[in-house]
């Protein structure tokens, strides 16, 4: 599986059982780095990808174009452990550390500012283990600079990376 | 225009809130406080009248000493709010109390939303002095400047310049690393969901002092009652390896004798640079002195990675630097010999 997870400076991810932060332009990206592979998340993700559908369809009511493709979401608080091989799962408020096996590759978003911060992402990706393929930097809803870096992991093989397979 | 409507709102808004907070509470009026107020006794009190949390009160003495994290989570993480309040914070106001009798800040308070963020940079700030203000510097102090004109509410939420009942005396690792992640953290809710949040802030001063202990800082988003902000910290005013004199705001080196530094109050003459500002960046504070006390020595500076919560200091490739949780590592540039006159250890592995 792919993880997909959004820090801050410190690598935080979450304040007092809430997320530090979001951006409506950086879940558009994940969607297209999907480009129709499933997306998971728990239910607490889900109401934000729900918020941004319910949006979609009101500017589509309003002749606006759709510009990105609709992933396939599944929600599950077991997502972790159903994801299955190249899948994504958007992770905003769990450890990911016990899943470092199954863990193909990491989609890190990175707000470039400081937040609160009492959860942090426990994955180590300044190990051997890891090698950042992919970095881009596009301007958010709400943040003048999201990084996305996508960390391959050497032990998961070859084929993994932040784009769709052939 | 678009400020001056707010700030009158919250005028009298807040004149309501106090004269009701006070038909109940007379003896409440300290601070200029709305609903909150602030003692001088061995600990600051907060209290809350009404709603849930009305028998809940902040009091400082339950403030766990400074252990190496910038804030502390108080209350649960439940803001000391009143549902009146929340519910008239669908509106945007703002709120600063006036100085007290010996010129300190007071609570300040606001509904931050997409209309009390500023529309341009931030200006000049160097005008106002705030009680306890010293311009002095230290080699191992980031920005060297001990002391930041501290914003009680953060220019990038309410856009606040040269107002002396929102700037406190604050140490630079207080208004980096205590408040800036916050304001951080409802500047960009706002602007993501164009959501209010209702936000206080309230500097705790002990007895006289003309320097804040600490703040407490809450806040709430109103539309979804808390689902996307919520919180409820002290963030203190300390700076490691610094010791304070929060009656004066006199400061040395840990260890070292408070007299034996070199500090000097404001009210004499000066050369001043405001350091450059912008945006959402915070006040450095950075004042240059002819009187600035420099503590460097011949001894050659090398590049450390400190464990502020072990207070142990360690070379750059040190396993056990890289081992340490980010949120406790700091990078500094100094000598050996001034590390430990600070009162760090060198690392007993990498022996530094």
């Amino acid at each position: 599986m792919i993880v997909a997870v959004c820090v801050d400076d410190k690598n935080g991810m979450m304040f007092n059982k809430r997320r530090q932060s979001q951006d409506r332009i950086q879940r558009q990206h994940l969607r297209k780095l999907a480009e129709g592979r499933m997306i998971w998340m728990n239910s607490y993700s889900a109401v934000l990808f729900l918020k941004d559908s319910e949006q979609l369809n009101a500017g589509l009511e309003s002749g606006a174009q759709e510009d990105f493709a609709q992933p396939n979401i599944c929600v599950d608080e077991d997502f972790l452990d159903r994801a299955g091989e190249n899948e994504i799962c958007f992770v905003e408020n769990q450890s990911v550390s016990e899943y470092t096996e199954k863990i193909e590759g990491v989609i890190l978003y990175k707000w470039n500012r400081v937040y609160p911060s009492d959860r942090f992402f426990d994955l180590d990706l300044s190990g051997e283990e890891w090698k950042l393929t992919e970095s881009e930097e596009f301007e958010g809803s709400s943040h003048e600079k999201i990084t996305m870096e996508f960390y391959r992991s050497h032990s998961q093989g070859s084929q993994s990376n932040g784009e769709a397979k052939e | 225009m678009r400020k001056l409507k707010i700030w009158i709102a919250g005028l009298v808004m807040a004149t309501s809130l106090v004269l009701s907070a006070c038909e109940q509470m007379p003896e409440l009026e300290i601070s200029g406080s709305i609903q909150t107020t602030t003692e001088t006794q061995a600990g600051a009190n907060v209290s809350s009248e009404s709603g849930d949390s009305s028998s809940a009160t902040f009091s400082l003495a339950e403030v766990s000493e400074y252990s190496g994290d910038p804030y502390v989570a108080v209350h649960d993480n439940i803001p000391y709010f009143t549902e009146e309040e929340l519910n008239a914070a669908r509106d945007s106001f703002e709120f600063y109390s006036e100085l007290d009798e010996i010129g300190r800040c007071g609570v300040a308070y606001a509904s931050v939303s997409t209309e009390t963020m500023p529309t341009e940079k931030r200006g000049d700030i160097s005008s106002v002095k705030p009680t306890g203000w010293h311009s002095v510097k230290y080699d191992n102090v980031d920005g060297k400047s001990l002391y930041n004109r501290c914003h009680l509410i953060g220019y990038q939420l309410t856009a606040e310049n040269a107002n002396k009942q929102n700037l406190i005396t604050g140490t630079r690792y207080l208004n980096v690393d205590g408040m800036l992640p916050f304001e951080n953290m409802v500047a960009d809710y706002v602007k993501e969901t164009k959501n209010h949040v209702l936000y206080r802030v309230t500097p705790v001063f002990e007895g006289d002092n003309l320097v804040a202990s600490g703040v407490l800082m809450e806040a709430e988003s109103v539309e979804d009652q808390g689902e996307g902000v919520l919180f409820c910290v002290y963030a203190y005013d300390v700076q490691p390896g610094i010791t304070i004199d929060y009656a004066t705001g006199e400061s040395a080196i840990s260890g070292q004798a408070l007299a034996g530094v070199t500090t000097k109050a404001d009210k004499n003459s000066t050369a001043k640079t405001e350091a450059k500002t912008n945006g959402s960046k915070k006040d450095t504070g950075a004042e240059t002195k002819t009187s600035e006390k420099s503590n460097t020595k011949n001894e050659k500076k090398q590049t450390y990675v400190l464990n502020v919560n072990t207070g142990t200091f360690h070379k750059p490739d040190c396993s056990s630097a890289q081992r340490t949780k980010e949120e406790n590592k700091k990078q500094v540039k100094d000598t050996r010999t001034h590390m430990i006159e600070q009162g760090y250890s060198p690392c007993k592995q990498c022996n530094p």
